[in-house]
């Protein structure tokens, strides 16, 4: 009985939506496409199976942060038998856990190791119980977040491989039809979750001045409740918005990728217990984060694509409870999208300057330096001058840069047609919305306070001294 | 605090280096140039404080400096103070700060205690495990073995500890403060670290101003727990390997090893494969961080005493300025003797 099993090993009486038939599958050897929502119990889907095995499960994850996070996840639930294999790994730790790779129950590995040829022929040298591609998406060139090196996955999928295991939040039919692909996919199983989140309601405020914004952000938070999230599009107006924030007695903290690592802990585990109560981020904010009372996510500006807002708007109502997604936008906001879009992309520029570089015989990654590149935009470049001939890698880059800017009309078009914004947003998913609800959306007609209470005034805690803090954190009690 | 820093460390060099000679100076550059300007100019306090120091960051400090007219750049690098310049300096009051001797590595030592501080934190409270505030796969093995070592279920270790850093941190002589900095990064059960920008307000200083506190209060307390070693067994113990007092770079080292035992250096030039040039700075170096070298193989002590005449006459440490003063001595004698100092 899997039921059984579930609660032995992790004390969990009943399955989530999707995971039960998910794992049968796996079990009987067929490949499946899961595509489930952050924070509905994707990682289960290999877990419990890597207990029903006798051989390691290979996870796939294109993201540092959330593979750590995992790790730490079984790790924290005790389980030894788990090991990343990513950048940050020793020389010396990295040929131990080489050596001893078939000892491990979980194997996580990022798609830049997978190039590496000691790693590549370890894996193929030896068998697997199950190969997980988790956030499966960015293997397609049509997904927002495509990682060419990706594509090498499919280099240790030989003859007689185990099931393969697709994993993403979010995924349009041409990206699930390349996942298919590239991990050649025979029939899987496809468990698709209702993107449709009711409880999740949709506001939308226009505004003819960018500046307007900020004022009517910080108006909503002084009088509405937390705990929340806005997202903001670079790292300075999160510091500088949040600053704002605290000078009105707000407690909240920005949040990115510029922090250092226990400045992120630290605000992670501060909002968990509400001793924060308003997260000013980037989009680096999300992942990994496990809140279940989130009340908002307001997005100070348009996200690049629906994709984002999807899963960005997914972190709220966890609990199930209602939550309140707010989206602001001003005249001209869609230029400001545009450019942050295509910012990861290669320039026509560069596609020349690598053949320049190839022709002289130099290694073009002195361009990360010398033409400041994103290091994301040139793996992207990278792949593809390896693949193509020039012109043609030019062509393609054209065509992708087009595509993020369709991406950039869909969210527009959800923003300025009239219509209800769910049914909007689950269409854009290939889905239909099966019955309308009482409080959906701004267009539909919407009151904020019939979903939102006022703000609590929480006292400010007197700060402890240096003496009384050590106290309390060696003996829990001063 | 950074600006004080900067005219503190353009006050020493002198106008003699670029500005860039600052930002190496402060990101501990392990190049010849930046390791000697440390000797040369006594810049030791600020040797690798800011190892991550952004280029704009340091380059709004430098810009500011300018707008408030106490410092002139040209087209070069190059700097001059100006007088309101120099009636700052007069009137700096800065931190304590021992670079040369921790370069960095205090982040260690307080990687190691606060994941000392959250594992014991947690077995207080009976929470078996936890996401480790490090990561560093090294400090977790460190920690590891410091808890298994010190028998850590027993209770003992809080109680010990807790004293331990008490204690040491009321002797170190820091400010209130320093002292809450130093705590408030440690994170446990129920009270959580706090980060820079929370810091940053309720001290109501800059997040920077903030950090370099924080590192003066390690520097400090660093010290402390050196000096009466008797009295902090564990902290001691924490504070393992992290105090550099041979600063020499591996390679300088080796020349260093053979030169103490007797060689020339035609022979370790002919020994090592380098360039006599390479040789001569390593030596160069040696006599900078050891005070027992003896340079008079090299040059004599009238030499030597020329030298320092001449920096005093001349009021500079370059090397052309002093080279045409001292034409019948080689640039290698008189950087060894800049590098010695006063005998």
């Amino acid at each position: 009985m899997l039921e059984q099993r579930l609660q032995e090993i992790f004390g969990y009486s009943e399955f989530r939506p999707g995971q039960k038939e998910i794992i049968e599958h796996l079990l009987e050897g067929r490949d499946c496409i899961a595509l489930l929502p952050t924070g509905m119990g994707k990682s289960m889907c290999y877990q419990l199976p890597g207990y029903m095995f006798d051989k390691p499960v290979l996870i796939v994850s294109p993201l540092l942060s959330l593979m750590q996070d995992q790790v730490d996840q079984l790790r924290q639930r005790g389980e030894k038998r788990v090991v990343a294999l990513n950048s940050f790994l020793s020389p010396n730790k990295k040929t131990y856990a080489l050596h001893f790779l078939h000892e491990y129950r979980f194997i996580f590995t990022s798609p830049e190791m997978l190039t590496q040829p000691q790693v590549r022929q370890r894996l193929q040298s030896m068998e697997l119980s199950l190969i997980v591609a988790d956030e499966a998406h960015c293997i397609s060139q049509w997904g927002f977040d495509f990682r060419p090196d990706y594509l090498r996955i499919g280099e240790i999928l030989g003859e007689g491989r185990p099931p393969v295991l697709a994993l993403t939040a979010t995924a349009t039919d041409s990206v699930l039809a390349d996942i298919k692909k590239y991990l050649s996919m025979k029939e899987p199983y496809q468990f698709i979750h209702n993107v449709n989140r009711e409880n999740i309601k949709l506001a939308k405020y226009m505004f003819d001045k960018k500046e307007e914004k900020h004022e009517w952000i910080l108006e909503h938070v002084k009088n509405t409740a937390g705990p929340g999230i806005v997202y903001m599009s670079s790292r300075k107006r999160c510091d500088e918005f949040s600053q704002l924030l605290i000078e009105n007695h707000i407690r909240a903290a920005s949040y990115h990728a510029g922090k250092d690592a226990e400045d992120r802990q630290f605000i992670q585990q501060q909002f968990i217990q509400n001793d924060v109560e308003w997260i000013v981020a980037t989009n680096a904010f999300g992942m990994g984060v496990h809140k279940d009372d989130i009340r908002q996510v307001i997005h100070e500006s348009m996200p690049a694509n629906v994709s984002n807002y999807m899963q960005e708007i997914g972190r709220a109502g966890r609990d199930g409870k209602d939550a309140l997604a707010i989206l602001l936008y001003a005249d001209g906001d869609e230029h400001y999208a545009r450019y942050i879009a295509i910012e990861d992309l290669p320039k026509t520029m560069h596609v020349d300057a690598y053949a320049a570089y190839r022709q002289m015989q130099q290694n073009p990654t002195v361009m990360l330096h010398d033409e400041g590149m994103s290091e994301t935009a040139f793996r992207v470049l990278d792949y593809w001058m390896q693949q193509e001939p020039q012109e043609a890698v030019k062509q393609r880059l054209l065509n992708m840069e087009e595509n993020k800017h369709t991406a950039v009309r869909e969210m527009a078009n959800i923003i300025h047609m009239s219509t209800c914004m769910r049914a909007k947003l689950v269409e854009y998913f290939g889905q239909t919305l099966i019955k309308t609800q009482e409080v959906c959306c701004t267009e539909c007609g919407l009151e904020m306070d019939k979903i939102i209470g006022p703000r609590r005034k929480v006292t400010k805690q007197a700060l402890m001294t240096w003496d009384g803090r050590l106290q309390k954190l060696l003996f829990g009690h001063i | 605090m950074l600006r004080q820093i900067l005219l503190h460390i353009f006050y020493q060099l002198n106008n003699e280096r670029t500005i860039n000679a600052a930002y190496h100076l402060l990101r501990g550059k392990r190049s010849g140039q930046t390791i000697q300007d440390v000797g040369i100019f006594k810049l030791y306090p600020y040797f690798g404080i800011l190892r991550k120091l952004a280029r704009p960051v340091f380059e709004d400090g430098v810009n500011s400096l300018g707008v408030e007219g106490w410092i002139r750049t040209d087209d070069n690098g190059y700097f001059t103070l100006t007088e309101s310049g120099l009636e700052q300096v007069r009137k700096l009051a800065l931190p304590f700060f021992d670079g040369w001797h921790y370069q960095g590595n205090e982040h260690i030592f307080y990687g190691r205690l606060s994941l000392i501080v959250q594992s014991l934190s947690n077995q207080a409270a009976g929470i078996r495990s936890f996401i480790p505030v490090q990561r560093n796969e090294e400090i977790q093995g460190w920690c590891r073995q410091f808890l298994l070592a010190s028998d850590f279920r027993s209770g003992m270790l809080q109680q010990a500890l807790f004293h331990e850093m008490k204690t040491s941190m009321e002797q170190s002589g820091l400010s209130t403060l320093q002292k809450e900095l130093l705590v408030e990064r440690l994170t446990g059960v129920g009270v959580t670290g706090i980060p820079w920008q929370q810091l940053s307000f309720e001290h109501e200083m800059t997040e920077l101003d903030c950090q370099l506190l924080f590192i003066s209060a390690l520097h400090k307390w660093l010290d402390t727990i050196h000096q009466h070693n008797e009295q902090f067994p564990y902290l001691l113990k924490l504070a393992e390997n992290i105090r550099i007092d041979n600063v020499l770079t591996g390679s300088a080292y080796q020349t260093a090893q053979m030169y103490n035992q007797g060689y020339s250096l035609e022979q370790i030039s002919a020994m090592r494969r380098l360039k006599a040039s390479t040789i001569e700075d390593h030596l160069v170096e040696l006599a900078m961080n050891e005070p027992t070298f003896d340079s008079t193989p090299f040059i004599s002590h009238e030499q030597h005493e020329a030298v320092q005449q001449a920096v005093r006459t001349y009021a500079t440490r370059k090397l052309r300025v002093l080279h045409d003063a001292l034409p019948h001595l080689s640039y290698f004698q008189i950087r060894l003797a800049l590098a010695k100092g006063e005998v």
